[in-house]
């Protein structure tokens, strides 16, 4: 049996690293029983740049992708314990460097997002960890010259006969022996932890405060740095005087960099205090007359005038409404939105000579290095990039912001120093999820059925974001600053960026369908945002489409599957759902009931939602969540990561907005950006649909359902249809 | 120089008088399970206990602490409470990221000093302060209700000495 695509054996081939020496990585935290170094040292067995097995017999796995709270630190373990044997509890899992060994086998990039991770890892993971298991079972039938067949592997050792051995007692010799390569896996019905309930395995030091996060590096001679940009994104120094802030206890320098002006001194709140008498004077940008109320102004506008790029048709798209004899229209809107990531962005850089270390919470490492060393004016091979846990991650840290700002100080002041970045900062500097407008228009057959779905979103693009952060990693930055441009103008209305209109027209079947789009950039910041375009067009698409119910007068559950026969998965999930949240008939008394199903990033998922309204207020009482992933190698992150969207999903549906006045960014903190708190957390319980199916992933597809599902309910308890995020009942 | 106990330890800093205390933890003292999340008390992540009670070190001056006793995540005791808080954690697999964790472990540790069966009113009123992104509020509130199961030990034994004499003296 073999999971592999034959171009995927090349992945492990490429993969291989050898050498006992070998030191990729960093250990998870100072805790003392983890290696102070990673070299499992002499008489090791270095299988690939994955896993090595040291000669005491433990697993050491080099974890390839970024822990951000999602759980692959854990999950991805629970890939090599199964095909070892081994509980993942007893693996050392170690935190990746940047490593071309890393990429990942869809994309060939070292970075984490797209809920990609248990997706692209799980069959090379696998046969990677099944081949090492094979290593050692083949050494071991050399040493104890017994017949392969006899062997097993049980609790991280080898079986022979009565006798049960170290894996160590046999790393020398099966280093000394050909790698195999695919090796049989395990079998679905042996699996020990694939699917098994298991607790996550980096709560030890999260609970005991060791866990290391960006902001937590130290080290002798560091020093901090408190950056005062432009109010207006992307605005330029044009003078400042620095008298006040250079004669404070504690600063050392003061130093002019693209993006602002930094102080840099002994002890964080010295520089944040000198930072504060900073004179600076501004090259505004044109960003300075952007203002949000207008902005959405001009979307509904640009809606209405322009034809917009075409990303989407089946049949006759749009001229399916031809002759119509009602069309249902409706418009729906989201406001941008910041990820407010728990621990703010913060960098650390040190240059020294011909050579660099960054350290920094990051979803892309790669991406980072090569960022130090063009900004350090150094070689990418002589940088080296710490690997961290992120306090947070939700797109956020995919972009290089601050490891710029950070790299441009220590190499203008001649320090290594820790740029952190206030609460304020990090509001303010973020880059949103764009905001959307968005018209939906249907026509029904005579008895219910979708006929014709015509969609357009007005709004920025997200992506380019990505890949403009990049460019200068892979070509000089004024030729990147040029690329970056011309490429937009050159797809410019030939290719509509996926992430706009994703998750705004596949669920439902229609025989005519058209997406469309209309490209509206203020220069405002954006990026990618949880979920991406679903986390806005999930709520569009699923508001709409209860809309449509109630116009066929049908019940919102069974509307939604008579319209979506094309994926049983889908109505099966809808199906979970509506039964273990009670559909029709409340738990909670005198509540109302919403219901929103959406497919993001491959997975289902499906949620109903119990909500009263006293005195204008929104109250949801429950949450019931039902989720198709496919196989659920670990079905308690499954649940974790579906509460943490729910909850991540109703701040948003329930209090996010950020706000633009004059370019400026209006809210500042948790006061005026609220987030949801422990008392208006809802009962959330979720359902995991039994499947033998190739796993999907599970970070972001949880957070779509929860905004339409709230609305939908509140439809249901008031009558108002609330259009536009975040929710607000009209008065 | 302002004098403190920082975790037992007599300790003394040499900040300025109005340095939020956290950042006498983080920086001066190199002690960095005491998060910084908003610097304005409003998400609890920099929570710490002040003779026993919790409170929001980023916006806690150190003149304020002058002569008190401060306990750290990194010192608060490993027996009775917080060792049953902690593994109510583990068992219950509460942190995601894990960058609020401290401040919420601090905050629910102070929670179940002084109410050893705490309601589930009385969880959501002590834990309002501390945010999560990441949304471990429905495991945290299942922890501590499973932690003060748990709780065999009496609750002065927790208590610091400064904090005892006070009870006692109420």
């Amino acid at each position: 049996m073999s999971l592999l695509q034959p171009s995927r054996r090349d992945f492990l081939k490429a993969a291989g690293v050898v050498g006992g020496g070998l030191v990729l990585s960093v250990p998870l935290s100072a805790r003392a029983d983890l290696p102070p170094n990673i070299s499992p040292g002499e008489g090791s067995y270095s299988h690939d740049a994955f896993i090595q097995i040291a000669n005491d017999g433990r697993v050491h796995f080099y974890m390839p992708r970024s822990e951000m709270g999602q759980g692959v630190y854990s999950s991805l373990a629970t890939l090599i314990a199964e095909e070892l044997s081994t509980p993942p509890e007893d693996i050392s899992v170690h935190l990746a460097q940047v490593h071309e060994a890393y990429a990942g086998p869809e994309n060939g990039l070292q970075s984490t997002g797209g809920s990609a991770s248990m997706r692209t890892f799980y069959a090379p993971l696998r046969q990677t960890a099944a081949n090492a298991r094979e290593a050692i079972a083949l050494a071991a039938a050399e040493k104890l010259q017994v017949p392969r067949e006899s062997l097993t592997l049980a609790g991280g050792r080898v079986v022979s006969g009565g006798q049960s051995y170290s894996f160590g007692d046999f790393a020398a010799l099966a280093n000394t022996r050909p790698i195999p390569e695919m090796a049989p896996l395990t079998p679905a019905g042996s699996f020990q932890f694939i699917g098994k309930e298991r607790s996550r395995i980096d709560a030890g030091p999260k609970v005991d405060g060791t866990a290391l996060f960006g902001i937590d590096v130290d080290f002798p001679g560091l020093k901090r740095a408190v950056l005062k940009r432009c109010p207006v994104a992307g605005g330029r120094v044009k003078s400042f005087d620095a008298t006040a802030a250079g004669a404070m206890p504690g600063v050392l320098k003061v130093v002019q960099i693209d993006s602002g002006v930094a102080v840099v001194a002994e002890r964080y709140w010295q520089a944040r205090q000198a930072a504060d008498q900073l004179e600076v004077s501004w090259e505004m940008p044109e960003l300075v007359g952007l203002s949000t109320d207008k902005h959405l102004d001009e979307l509904r506008q640009q809606l209405t005038e322009e034809k917009g790029d075409r990303s989407h048709k089946d049949g006759e798209g749009a001229d399916g409404l031809d002759g119509a004899s009602e069309i249902h229209t409706a418009e729906y809107s989201a406001p941008f939105l910041a990820h407010a990531t728990m621990e703010p962005m913060n960098c650390a850089v040190k240059i020294e000579g011909d050579r660099a270390e960054v350290w920094t919470g990051t979803q892309i490492p790669q991406v980072i290095r090569g960022l130090v060393a063009v900004h350090a004016g150094l070689d990418e091979e002589n940088v080296e990039a710490h690997p961290v846990f992120l306090g947070g991650g939700f797109g956020r840290r995919l972009y290089g912001d601050v490891v710029v700002d950070a790299t441009q100080i220590a190499r203008e002041s001649g320090l290594p120093v820790q740029l952190v970045w206030s609460r304020e900062d990090d509001m303010r500097n973020d880059l949103y999820r764009p905001a959307s407008v968005v018209r939906l228009e249907a026509r029904l057959d005579d008895d219910g059925k979708l006929n014709t779905l015509n969609v357009k979103r007005a709004g920025a693009n997200a992506y380019p974001s990505v890949v403009d952060g990049a460019l200068p990693t892979i070509m000089p930055m004024g030729l990147a600053r040029w690329v970056g441009r011309r490429v937009y103008d050159v797809f410019e209305h030939l290719v509509v960026d996926p992430t706009s209109t994703e998750g705004l027209y596949e669920d439902y079947d229609a025989p005519n369908k058209e997406a469309r789009h209309v490209t509206v950039d203020t220069g405002l910041p954006v990026g990618l945002w949880r979920s991406v375009g679903h986390s806005f067009n999930g709520f569009f698409k699923e508001g709409f489409i209860d809309e449509l119910a109630h116009h066929a007068g049908q019940d919102p559950v069974e509307f939604r599957l008579r319209n979506s026969r094309n994926d049983e998965r889908f109505a099966a999930v809808l199906r979970l759902a509506a039964d273990k949240g009670n559909w029709g008939s409340p738990r909670v008394s005198g509540a109302s009931q919403g219901v929103a199903v959406h497919t993001s990033f491959y997975t289902r998922v499906a949620q109903v939602a119990e909500v009263t309204v006293e005195e204008g207020q929104i109250k949801v009482h429950r949450i019931t969540c039902a989720v198709d992933c496919g196989l659920a190698v670990s079905p308690d992150i499954v649940r974790a990561q579906m509460e943490g969207s729910i909850v991540y999903g109703l701040t948003a549906a329930l209090y996010g907005s950020i706000d633009v006045e004059e370019g400026q960014v209006r809210q500042s903190n948790f006061h005026d950006y609220p987030m949801l708190r422990m008392a208006e957390t809802p009962d959330i319980e979720v359902f995991i649909v039994d499947s033998d199916e190739k796993p999907t992933g599970v970070g972001e597809p949880g957070l779509p359902p929860t905004a339409p599902a709230v609305a939908n309910a509140v439809f249901a308890a008031t009558g108002q249809r609330l259009r536009s995020l975040p929710l607000q009942l009209a008065t | 120089m302002i004098q403190f106990t920082l975790n037992g330890e007599p300790v003394e800093a040499d900040d300025a008088a109005e340095t939020p205390l956290l950042w006498v933890i983080r920086d001066t003292f190199g002690l960095k399970g005491s998060k910084f999340g908003c610097g304005a008390g409003l998400c609890g992540a920099c929570t710490v206990h002040l003779d026993g009670r919790p409170v929001r070190s980023c916006v806690m001056p150190l003149a304020a602490i002058a002569g008190r006793e401060v306990t750290t995540i990194e010192g608060i005791s490993p027996t009775g409470v917080y060792s049953a808080v902690q593994q109510a954690w583990i068992d219950g697999s509460v942190p995601q990221c894990g960058y609020c964790q401290s401040g919420q472990i601090m905050a629910a540790t102070a929670l179940l000093a002084r109410n050893p069966a705490p309601t589930d009113a009385d969880i959501d009123r002590a834990m309002q302060g501390n945010i999560c992104r990441c949304g471990t509020y429905p495991r945290i509130r299942s922890a501590i209700r499973e932690a003060a199961g748990s709780l065999n030990v009496g609750v002065s034994e927790y208590l610091p000495d400064s904090d005892r004499q006070k009870e006692a003296e109420l």
